[in-house]
């Protein structure tokens, strides 16, 4: 199936975005809406194709950005990043790109790549490597799979351009500090594959889905058609909802690798009375009711306000608000051992097992 | 510390959650939820990751090492584990950041949760100290309450000890006739108890001490309850000797002391000498003599000893208004206020506020008499008040009457002796005899009292001027006349000498 992604998309693939980024990543962007939109107009729409009906040998990478939201609200990308990231890689790489694939589908990396595959002018492969958002690059089903992050090619808001050529954890760290120093944020291109190989290395038909879930959130309420329209989109489930009673920083001593503040929250679910604490580091990590576990990473956590019946998040929140929170379920590649091992609780500093994880 | 697989204790010997906040190491931790301390402590579990708690056993006490500081949803985790196992309580280090809604939690799972600051270490290890030999705890707990017997020199003071030292303990000092002296009346009603009978300064049993013990009972801690209500026992009858001593002596000293005032104010009156205050009692006993006062006189009914019951009346009077003397005078007990703006009124207010609120051994009313000046006054005024109080006996416990408020009827009152009562009764024989008698006297009295005014009786009585109209009829059917000046004033007077006794 063949499907374009065009100015008239960018409003769902927005609303989409923000409901995969996990309630707190997809803090403030907005902007990108606009500036896709101006892109789109300019370049027409892009063609979605699914991995497997590019020939396989079609050469193709991912394209993310990392750093901070704010600073890219700030300081937007010029639209000629992918340009420049395309012509990293085909040096690197020795061929030219065929196609682009998001790096993943959620936050401001679900309309980047969209941007670059229309500025390259290039199909935009239908799938992710988190299907969902992780704070690091590295933490992706492609990496599961052993395709190689590197080389890595990036470029700042004022254009700088590097070509890194690392382990995986080491071009994070190093993209890092260059992120802090060049502005706040990079674009990347990274995971240079064949087409071919992301049969076993991706998460399929994610960008469709956020383009379903993102209609859903767009046609709005009354609440319960809207939580069983994101039940049939996205398979979310309601794990309670009631008054924020609790909301501010985490004492949590851990996970000092990632960035960000850690953050505490707690619901007072007015259906059964249950005390459910939220922790977040960026992203919603997991939801304890009644002090059980009851939702981890890699799966999603989202708040949705009751109020305006749109996704909402750690920053947006004060003790008092009404929200429900949602759990979606992660790829299932993320619920093996190595997949829990990259991106489950315990990767975010957390001593526990996965709810869904047996015991050992 | 035992480990989680260590032998439990037998019940009996277990000491319980409350008992380790009282007197062991839990009293130096922060208590976050206070639910259910009565649950017994059968072992000490100090863990280091959170796996660990799902092999503690009923009953323990779960202590989380400082590697768990890894934030409230860590302590909340841990909560959950421990009320699935069944844990006596949770202790957390203060710094793994445990918040209100962790608090909230740990109330609603009815499972007790402390915060220690530092290492939570050291406190597992006192605990396991405590539990493993509840004997030795509960000897310092006796000790501990000794030593405060022996600092506290009132009642009140030593079974208030009991109740805030001995956890889940209410105590209670109780009379033979079921009244409680001092502690928490709850106690009398509890069904689990320990009794001590506890000797008087005369070493007959004097009172009982009742100590309820809720949550789970146990043989070792009934022993331990015992031991402390007896070593409670002898600072009790020291500190009733001394109060029934105090009092007496004080009352006497009191007395004598009202007697020479008086005696030294009707000296100076024969003399025509201006009035002075007598050297002696004022200074000690703290009184004001000069100036204006109104003096009260409380009374009861039935023919007693007053030296006997004085202590008791003294004490409830001193409850009641601590800073008024209370001094026994002839068959009652006399009181005053002063000022230079005090009033009747006033004075029969407060008097009959203080007299609800009084618990005393007999059943009190009082007698209020005239505002006046000096001791002389002061006499004048406290005989007024025994008349005023004369007339009340007849009346309800607790009711006063001022000299102003009865007029010259408080002489009818003095005159209401068994002899009048008896003539009385014959005099009125025919009226009595009649099925409605003591209507027919009652309405006599209010029409002579109103000076033969039928509309004014019929007010009175609160009836129809034709229902008094047709009850005089009756009465003068009986042979009885109101309206002969001959027979009046004796008529009268032996209405009011019946009308108490109707």
């Amino acid at each position: 199936m063949t499907a374009e992604i065009g100015v008239a998309d960018v409003p769902a693939l927005l609303a989409g975005a923000e409901f995969y980024s996990t309630s707190a990543a997809g803090e403030g962007i907005e902007f990108a809406g606009p500036w896709l939109e101006d892109i789109l107009a300019h370049t027409g729409p892009v063609r979605l194709v699914p991995a497997a009906e590019l020939p396989p040998d079609t050469p193709c990478a991912a394209i993310g950005g990392m750093g901070s939201t704010t600073a890219m609200a700030e300081l937007p990308p010029s639209g000629d990043e992918p340009v420049t990231l395309a012509r990293s890689l085909a040096m690197a790489g020795g061929r030219r790109l065929g196609a682009v694939m998001p790096l993943n589908a959620a936050s401001v990396n679900a309309l980047f790549p969209v941007a670059a595959a229309a500025v390259l002018g290039l199909p935009l492969i239908d799938c992710d490597g988190m299907g969902r958002v992780f704070p690091l690059i590295h933490q992706t089903t492609y990496e599961l799979a052993g395709l190689s992050l590197s080389p890595l090619a990036v470029v700042s808001a004022g254009h700088d351009s590097l070509l890194l050529d690392t382990g995986s954890a080491r071009a994070e760290q190093l993209a890092r500090s260059m992120a802090q120093a060049a502005g706040g944020w990079l674009m990347c291109g990274m995971y240079q594959t064949r087409a071919g190989r992301l049969r076993d290395a991706a998460i399929h038909g994610s960008v469709s889905r956020v383009l379903e879930v993102g209609r859903v959130l767009c046609e709005g309420g009354p609440l319960d058609r809207l939580l069983r329209g994101l039940a049939g989109a996205a398979g979310a489930s309601v794990l309670g909802g009631g008054r924020v009673v609790e909301i501010g920083p985490s004492v949590r001593q851990a996970g000092t690798v990632y960035p960000g503040n850690p953050v505490g929250m707690v619901v007072h679910d007015l259906g059964t009375g249950r005390l459910i604490r939220l922790e977040a580091h960026n992203e919603l990590v997991l939801a304890l009711a009644d002090g059980a576990l009851v939702a981890a990473v890699p799966d999603l956590l989202c708040l949705l306000d009751r109020g305006t019946l749109r996704m909402t998040g750690t920053e947006r929140l004060a003790a008092g608000d009404l929200v429900d929170v949602l759990r979606v379920p992660a790829a299932p590649v993320w619920h093996s051992v190595p997949g829990l091992a990259l991106g489950g609780p315990g990767a975010f500093g957390f001593p526990l097992r996965h709810p869904g994880e047996g015991a050992r | 510390m035992t480990g989680p697989g260590a032998r439990a204790r037998r019940p009996a010997e277990q000491l319980t959650v409350d008992e380790l906040v009282r007197y062991g190491p839990l009293g130096r931790a922060e208590m976050l939820a206070g639910e259910n301390l009565a649950r017994q402590v059968s072992q000490v579990a100090l863990v280091s990751e959170l796996d660990a708690i799902r092999r503690c056993g009923p009953g323990t006490a779960v202590v989380l090492a400082s590697g768990l500081a890894l934030g409230a949803w860590a302590v909340e985790s841990a909560l959950r584990l421990a009320w699935e196992r069944g844990a006596a309580c949770l202790v957390t280090p203060a710094v793994t950041g445990p918040t209100q809604a962790t608090a909230q939690l740990a109330r609603r799972m009815r499972l007790p949760l402390f915060a220690v600051e530092g290492d939570s270490a050291p406190v597992a290890l006192d605990l396991a100290a405590a539990v493993a030999s509840p004997e030795a705890a509960r000897a310092r707990l006796a000790a501990r309450c000794a030593e405060l017997f022996a600092e506290r020199s009132s009642v009140r003071g030593i079974v208030g000890v009991i109740n805030t030292e001995v956890p889940g303990v209410t105590a209670a000092l109780v009379a033979p006739d079921g009244h409680v002296l001092a502690g928490q009346s709850a106690a009398v009603r509890a069904e689990h108890q320990v009794r001590v009978g506890v000797p008087g300064p005369d070493g007959r049993g004097w009172a009982e001490l009742v100590a309820a013990m809720s949550g789970a009972q146990s043989q070792t801690w009934a022993a331990t309850v015992r031991l402390i209500l007896r070593l409670a026992r002898a600072p009790l009858a020291t500190s009733v000797a001394r109060e029934r001593v105090e009092a007496v002596h004080h009352a006497e000293r009191g007395r004598a002391a009202l007697a020479a005032i008086f005696a030294g104010a009707a000296e100076a009156a024969a003399r025509a000498l201006p009035e002075e205050a007598p050297e002696i009692p004022e200074p000690v006993l703290g009184w004001r003599v000069d100036g204006r006062h109104v003096a009260v006189f409380l009374r009861t009914g039935a023919a007693l000893d007053v030296a006997a019951a004085t202590p008791g009346v003294v004490s409830a009077w001193q409850e009641a208004l601590p800073d008024l003397p209370l001094v026994p005078w002839e068959s009652g007990w006399a009181s005053w206020w002063s000022g230079g703006e005090i009033e009747v009124d006033q004075v029969a207010a407060a008097l009959g506020r203080a007299l609800a609120r009084m618990r005393p051994p007999v059943p009190l009313s009082g007698g209020v008499g005239r505002a006046a000046y000096g001791a002389g006054g002061l006499r004048e005024s406290l005989s007024q008040a025994v008349l005023a109080a004369g007339v009340t006996v007849r009346e309800a416990p607790g009711t006063v009457r001022s000299f102003d408020e009865l007029g010259y009827r408080v002489m009818l009152a003095a005159l209401s002796g068994p002899d009048l009562v008896a003539s009385a009764r014959v005099v009125l024989a025919d009226l009595l005899s009649a099925p409605d008698g003591p209507v027919l006297v009652a309405t006599l009295a209010a029409v002579l009292d109103c000076g033969g005014s039928t509309s004014q009786a019929a007010s009175r009585l609160g009836v129809h001027r034709n229902t008094v109209l047709g009850r005089v009829e009756r009465i003068r059917a009986r042979g009885v006349d109101p309206d002969r000046p001959d027979q009046r004033l004796a008529l009268h007077l032996a209405c009011y000498a019946l009308l108490p006794e109707l």
